[in-house]
């Protein structure tokens, strides 16, 4: 009897199996592998996937983004309302990934659940447009939709290897120095300091009663332009880290000293604030190089803070800063990619933009719209248009997100003097590199 | 054997079968998808496809920086936790199992970090640790410096440890109360007759006859150390900073499957944890003795 009811219990057993192993694998593989592992950005994944309806006449495009604030949420509706008006026939659904954007739409771009239209950050740009998910927008650009008019660098970061273009800017925005006018005032300065020397110099005389003078992000999106100014590289041709040569140290060590020797900067962790325009409006720091996204914020958040902004100081003589842009891109998958398209060619042409970027939350990245709304005369933006002509491209080649992760990992170490610079970078830059390598 | 017990063994079969489904197909098919995919070099963008590549991933393993930093802090994480948890759990049960004034209020309020969610309380530690929070100003009134919690490779992990002691030692103190109440008051009778005081009784019947209870507590508690996730997850905002000081397996796990969209070696990963929980678990049992669990 026992043997033969374990035979039965065998014999159920690997059926399950051949049962559940056959569904498993005609479903999403994006769940499996994962059994150990609490993915709770997987969860709520239950998007319904675009195509609703087969009637020709009305078509529903899914529009997926990350989560902003809520004015800037309305406006983007605005924009679509616009859209929808224009073009009766198309209902698009916007659908915000609240966190860890990327991860959620990779794993859904897996299960074919991803939007037909989603946003892309310049950085993950190199890593997707290898990845065939992406339709090449070139076939659909007409001249009417004039890609001249875009500011080149920024369209640049979405030109894949073979020369298509994958999405086009949908907005921008570059670093530009913020400094708190009291505080200047207090200390006897006149005016933002023009050189990386000027604003040492300005930080230890600003540095007083547990305040700092410069707000410090110690990341690689803020501190590539800084490997750049002695002529160092992030990234070589191969797309492997490089930022640890002599001359990348050279610029990075500025702000180590800074923080290390001088101690007139910090870090927002520091003094116990989330991101550098926090501590900037809590006045905790006098200056800080922040983007167009700080000025709402400091708006609504801080109204009584009287703060100015110019271009960031020059580094070893030379004028430079970071450019942070995201596109609009189109599903390989798409179901309607022709309305998919007409969504991407108004989101980023002249009508849709100029109604996107005319309350400043974001800079436009057409020239004409730009010089429409006037941002290069905005008493505080224009530091920030400025910026646009010598600015660093947030990018980090094809395999972006893994020197960033090493990069930051060890950069942070080395700022809180852990470790010397060199060493962390070294560090940072053998573990990206194996970290290719190993993807290969 | 008859025809009668062949049937009366299909009909025992076919009420498991459903828990028999269920298990398969969340639990068995899973584990055996996870082994083969800790095989295989898996393409997961624009078309899947898999590439039998061997034991490469379990090699890749032993080269990987980051994976013995991730083991290290996991292991110096359950080295700490489990210990204090446990005690803290056997203390806090021992003293509301003794006739205290409102001792149900306590136990409800002991209670209460466990059942709420670990991702809020996570923020809501993340507020105590800012270097001007409640724990630096607690700490203040002692004298003792502030620490950057947040931004400090080298406290970064203690914080996570304070947290976690604090919300999961309730949990068991409730499963050692239970325990407390089955030790029968004829023993502490015995004892107090032979002259024995508290402390020699809580030593001599308690901790003894709480051994068996105590093997569950410690085994579920490496496990769920050995499986840390959510809070350092979002301490470090899903990068394991600071300098990796928050990098646990799990977490690895996550970022190698869903960041870089490893699943093979996420998934031999995956497999090396619960060879080393099952490992330890086997450790614990012999130093426990094989007494049964009842």
């Amino acid at each position: 009897m026992k043997r033969k009811g374990f035979t039965i219990l065998a014999v159920m057993l690997s059926l399950m199996l051949i049962i559940a192993g056959c569904g498993g694998k005609s479903n999403d593989s994006s769940s499996t592998g994962s059994n150990s592992t609490n993915n709770s950005s997987n969860s709520g994944n239950a998007s319904e996937g675009s195509g609703g309806s087969d009637s020709a006449e009305q078509v529903e495009l899914t529009l997926n983004g990350w989560g902003a604030s809520p004015e800037e949420e309305e406006l983007l509706q605005q924009t679509l309302d616009e859209f929808m008006k224009k073009y009766p026939n198309i209902k698009v659904k916007y659908e915000v990934i609240a966190e860890q954007y990327m991860d959620v739409i990779k794993t859904r771009l897996i299960g074919g659940q991803a939007g037909d239209v989603f946003y892309l950050d310049s950085v993950e740009a190199e890593a997707l447009m290898e990845q065939n998910v992406l339709e090449p927008l070139n076939g659909y650009v007409t001249d009417e939709f004039d890609i001249a008019d875009f500011e080149e660098p920024l369209l640049n970061a979405f030109k894949g290897a073979d020369g298509n273009y994958y999405g086009f800017p949908k907005d921008f925005s570059t670093l530009a120095l913020f400094y708190n006018k009291k505080h200047f005032e207090e200390a006897g300065l006149s005016g933002p300091p023009t050189t990386w020397e000027e604003l040492i110099e300005y930080s230890k005389q600003l540095t007083k009663d547990g305040r700092y003078g410069l707000g410090v992000a110690p990341e690689l999106a803020r501190q590539m332009f800084m490997i750049k100014a002695y002529g160092g590289e992030v990234v070589d041709a191969e797309g492997k880290a490089a930022f640890a040569s002599p001359e990348g140290l050279k610029g990075l060590q500025l702000v180590i000293d800074q923080h290390l020797v001088d101690k007139t900067s910090a870090q927002p962790t520091e003094v116990g604030a989330g991101w550098g325009g926090e501590m900037f409006g809590q006045e905790k720091v006098s200056m800080v190089l922040e983007g167009n996204w700080a000025i709402p914020y400091l708006d609504n958040n801080f109204p009584d803070l009287e703060y100015g902004t110019a271009e960031v100081p020059t580094v070893n003589g030379q004028k430079g800063t970071m450019a942070f842009t995201v596109a609009y891109v189109m599903n390989k998958q798409s179901k309607h990619k022709e309305e998919a398209w007409k969504l991407i060619e108004f989101l980023t042409g002249k009508e849709g933009m100029e109604i996107w970027t005319s309350k400043g939350f974001a800079l436009p990245t057409r020239k004409s719209v730009a010089a429409k709304l006037g941002y290069d005369k905005d008493e505080y933006r224009s530091a920030l248009v400025a910026g646009a002509a010598y600015a660093t491209p947030w990018q980090a080649g094809k395999y972006g997100p893994v020197i960033m992760n090493n990069f930051n990992n060890q950069f942070v170490s080395a700022y809180l003097g852990e470790q010397s610079l060199e060493d962390a970078m070294k560090k940072a830059q053998d573990t990206s590199n194996k970290e290719i390598d190993a993807m290969q | 054997m008859n025809r009668r017990k062949l049937r009366e063994a299909a009909a025992g079969y076919l009420f498991l079968l459903p828990t028999l489904l269920v298990i398969g197909t969340f639990l068995l098919a899973p584990i055996v998808y996870a082994l083969f995919l800790s095989f295989h070099k898996v393409q997961l963008l624009g078309g899947i496809s898999y590439r039998f590549i061997d034991f490469d991933n379990y090699v890749r393993m032993g080269a990987d920086d980051r994976v013995w930093i991730a083991l290290y802090n996991t292991f110096e994480y359950a080295i700490i936790v489990v210990p204090l948890q446990t005690a803290l759990a056997i203390l806090l049960a021992a003293v509301l199992n003794s006739k205290l004034r409102g001792r149900n209020a306590f136990r409800i309020l002991y209670f209460l970090p466990t059942v709420t969610s670990s991702a809020v309380l996570t923020l809501i530690f993340m507020w105590i640790f800012k270097t001007d929070g409640l724990l630096n100003d607690l700490l203040g009134v002692f004298g003792i410096q502030p620490f950057n919690w947040l931004g400090d490779p080298k406290v970064a992990l203690k914080g996570i440890m304070l947290m976690n002691v604090w919300s999961t030692a309730p949990y068991f103190m409730v499963i050692y109360l239970a325990a407390l109440q089955d030790i029968p008051d004829s023993l502490y009778e015995a004892a107090e007759i032979d002259g024995a005081r508290t402390l020699r009784k809580f030593w001599s019947i308690t901790l003894p006859l709480l051994k068996p209870v105590t093997f569950f507590v410690v085994t579920m508690g490496i496990i769920g150390t050995f499986q840390l996730f959510d809070q350092a997850y979002i301490f470090s905002n899903g990068s394991g900073g600071p300098n990796n000081s928050t990098l646990t397996v799990v977490l690895l796990i996550y970022q190698y499957a869903f960041k870089n969209l490893d699943m093979g070696y996420a998934a031999a990963l995956a497999v090396m944890l619960a060879a080393v929980i099952m490992l330890v678990t086997v450790i614990q049992r012999r130093i426990f003795g094989e007494e049964k669990l009842n």
